[in-house]
């Protein structure tokens, strides 16, 4: 038994090395120029907030959205430079089922707290209140946008330039190395390409279950309990445009991980075909039985798409997906 | 290429079944163990919250500062167990689907008793937030009237756990006990814990807080049904119980259960949702147990349950060791690196766990390690997630060498994947 045991081993073995699907492509034409692009349409957030600081500024509100536009197309890659010093969570703390956020930016407020003046003090104060999602109340919830004082002005400020450090510092830690582990695997970190490519994988899934579970799943709450206020950044109306992008960015990269399997692109693009023709930005729907349907109907697509990437696609590339954040509850 | 992967697919699916490591006879013996340990692990739960049980009886009979700091001691012990037991979790969805009745966390403790004004009101996540049963004897949920004028195991567990859908109305469990023991910790970021006096279970005129009577017979409630949850697992675990049958009914699926549980514990749950979301937002109500300051035990007795299971040898309550074939020597026989390299990351991790223990008894206490800017608190709590971290790694090597193949926990909607959408 354990004789055939070890033959089969090999077998799998020799098959898996045959087929790890190329994670240079997707390092090189998928992770670096995500980042090349949020490190630039951050910088312009911050330098925008600099001369506009009022929720109020056209400019300040369009750089908003690019920069935000162009962090959901890389928050799938959870992994690596963006989980150290906690940059991902700093840049994206969301959910956020304990009404962290306003809470923690009213705790600011109301201390009139110095830390927003010092960058290096601000980078300390909670991750509830940086980040895009800290912007999405300071920009948008009249709780923080009427009568805002010059210390709102300095704390958008200050988030602003901590969301640019941050970008920088994960492109910066893919350039200076973390890309090569991946590259040129061996490391204690990646110690054959097949473990580079399973942490490509994971973070494809992980990035589909977030859609399902979360930015679809928590305003879907229940059909007796619709939670549409649950709407992910639902104040400046980017809850659906989050679900496209991150379908987007999904596609892009699964394609890249099965040579460009046409099934997957083809469930791809049904899913972003159903998500662009809902007339729902914010989920609001989720209360009536045709809205809802109509999100319920995308989540399933979202699903299957997921199901398919694991049953079928890393099985067939001798690859499957690792543990991830959103195991445990 | 297309025909291809048809192809290997194929080849795929027959090395998945095929070629997993190590013969059925050593992959039972190993599940043996594993569901001997999930008994006797269990069994010590109760054993302990069964002490735990005649304490909160000798309170409310006679309630003293005495009986309630004796009721706390019982607690605390009850805990050690418990926590070790969380290994079996994931992976076993008899374990899963029923530990929210016994550990539900975090809870809005509005919900049950009387809060500090600092605590706030109904929120747009949870208008049950102030519930407040004990002063309620009737109350609106949901939009129906319940009678709560008697509060008994029942009305816990069937109409106040997760009221209105809500995963922070948690209603029972020992997070619940934990805190009408203990009340509310209003230090902050400072030393200490909750500091519920005796007398909010005292008779007449000597009652504090309101309701004293209605207080005891809550916690007295919350206290029987933590035993009757406990009696029902550990007899699932028994001789012919259904989580003992189930592991055993498929070989490789129970080593890939074993391996599961390790993963998400590590993982996802403990680093996670439990450790790392509390330095990053220094918040002291994201303590596991933020009433009793006992965070510290929790993550440790993680961390120790999480060995247990690899190496196959669990220590019980009462110092005697429940051993046995373990995942250890399975991986071994294919591949003697791997498992000192698994071994030792365990260690590791219990050891990087136990400086959080260590220092937390000594005095800097877990609230305390989470204040903003505190760097020392931050490097310990950090410590204990990169350790688990790190050994979640190995467990994924050692799932690949092992040629097994683990079920991630999914959300209920890819669970139960509705055709009619395709």
């Amino acid at each position: 038994m354990r004789e055939f045991a070890t033959a089969a081993m090999v077998l799998w073995a020799s098959f898996a090395w045959a087929d790890t699907p190329d994670v240079t492509a997707s390092v090189t034409h998928h992770v670096l120029p995500g980042y090349d692009l949020l490190v630039q349409n951050t910088q312009a957030l911050a330098a925008t907030a600099e001369q506009e600081c009022s929720a109020s500024s056209p400019d300040l509100i369009q750089a908003y959205h690019r920069a935000f536009d162009s962090w959901i197309s890389v928050s799938h890659l959870r992994f690596g430079p963006s989980e150290s010093e906690d940059r991902a969570f700093a840049l994206a703390f969301w959910p956020d089922p304990r009404g962290s956020t306003p809470k923690a930016l009213s705790a600011l407020i109301g201390a009139q707290d110095p830390a927003v003046r010092v960058p290096d003090a601000f980078r300390t104060v909670s991750v509830a209140a940086r980040g895009f999602y800290a912007l999405d109340f300071l920009l948008f919830d009249a709780q923080f946008t009427t009568d805002a004082t010059a210390y709102t002005c300095a704390l958008i400020q200050a988030v602003t330039t901590d969301i640019a450090a941050n970008a920088l510092a994960i492109r910066d830690g893919w350039l200076n190395g973390y890309a090569d582990l991946m590259l040129m695997p061996g490391n204690d970190t990646y110690r054959t390409a097949n473990e580079a490519a399973k942490q490509l994988f994971t973070a494809l899934v992980t990035g589909l279950e977030f859609t399902s579970s979360m930015r679809l799943g928590r305003p879907l709450g229940t059909f007796e309990r619709p939670r549409p206020k649950r709407a992910e950044a639902r104040r400046s109306g980017r809850s659906l445009r989050h679900v496209i992008l991150s379908l987007a960015a999904t596609r892009d990269l699964a394609l890249r991980l099965s040579s460009s399997d046409p099934d997957i692109a083809q469930a791809f693009d049904t899913a972003i075909m159903r998500a662009e023709r809902l007339d729902d930005p914010i989920f609001a729907s989720v209360s009536t039985p045709q809205g809802r349907l109509q999100v319920e109907i995308l989540q399933q697509n979202v699903d299957m798409l997921r199901q398919r990437l694991t049953e079928q696609v890393g099985p067939s590339l001798g690859i499957e997906a690792g543990f991830n954040s959103l195991d445990g509850d | 290429m297309k025909k291809l992967t048809i192809a290997t697919s194929v080849l795929a699916l027959g090395c998945g079944t095929a070629a997993i490591a190590g013969g059925h006879a050593e992959k039972v013996a190993v599940l043996e163990t594993y569901a001997n340990i999930a008994e006797a692990n269990y069994a010590d739960s109760l054993s302990a919250a069964q002490n735990l049980q005649a304490a909160v009886n000798a309170l409310v009979a006679s309630p003293s500062a005495e009986a309630l700091e004796a009721a706390k001691a019982a607690w605390l012990a009850a805990r050690v167990p418990y926590q070790q037991s969380e290994v079996f979790r994931f992976g076993n969805a008899i374990v899963d689907d029923w530990e929210g009745k016994v550990n539900a966390w975090p809870l809005d403790e509005g919900l049950i008793d009387y809060v500090d004004a600092s605590y706030g009101g109904p929120t747009d996540e949870n208008e049950a937030a102030v519930l407040n049963v004990v002063a309620n004897a009737s109350f609106t949920l949901s939009g129906e009237a319940v009678d709560a004028s008697t509060i008994t195991p029942a009305l816990l567990e069937n109409t106040l756990q997760e009221a209105d859908g809500v995963e922070a109305n948690v209603a029972t469990g020992y997070h619940a006990v934990e805190f009408l023991l203990w009340g509310q910790d209003l230090n902050g970021h400072g030393a200490g814990a909750g500091n519920r006096p005796w007398t909010d279970y005292a008779a007449g005129a000597a009652c504090t807080g309101g309701n004293c009577d209605r207080r005891g017979e809550y916690l007295k409630a919350a206290t029987d049904l933590l035993v009757s949850d406990l009696e029902w697992i550990v007899a699932q675990w028994a001789e012919d119980g259904e989580a003992r049958t189930t592991v055993l009914a498929d070989a490789d699926a129970g080593i890939a259960a074993i391996l599961t549980g390790m993963g998400s514990l590590s993982y996802g749950e403990t680093a996670g949702e439990r450790m790392r979301l509390g330095v990053m937002l220094n918040d002291p109500e994201e303590e596991h147990s933020c009433f009793a300051d006992n965070t510290h035990n929790d993550h440790f007795y993680n961390g120790v349950g999480i060995q247990s299971v690899y190496n196959g040898s669990y220590t019980r309550i009462d110092g005697s060791v429940v051993d046995g074939a373990s995942l250890s020597d399975l991986v071994a026989a294919t591949d003697a690196d791997l498992d000192a390299e698994m071994q030792m990351k365990l260690a590791a991790a219990v050891l990087a766990l136990g400086k959080i223990k260590t220092a937390a008894e000594a005095g800097f206490s877990y609230d305390m390690m989470l204040e903003r800017g505190n760097a020392a608190g931050e490097a310990l709590i950090m410590g204990g997630v990169n350790g688990l971290v790190d050994q979640t790694r190995s467990i994924e090597r050692v799932v690949a060498a092992l040629g097994t193949s683990i079920e991630v926990e999914g959300s209920d909607s890819l669970d139960n994947p509705n055709a009619v959408f395709e």
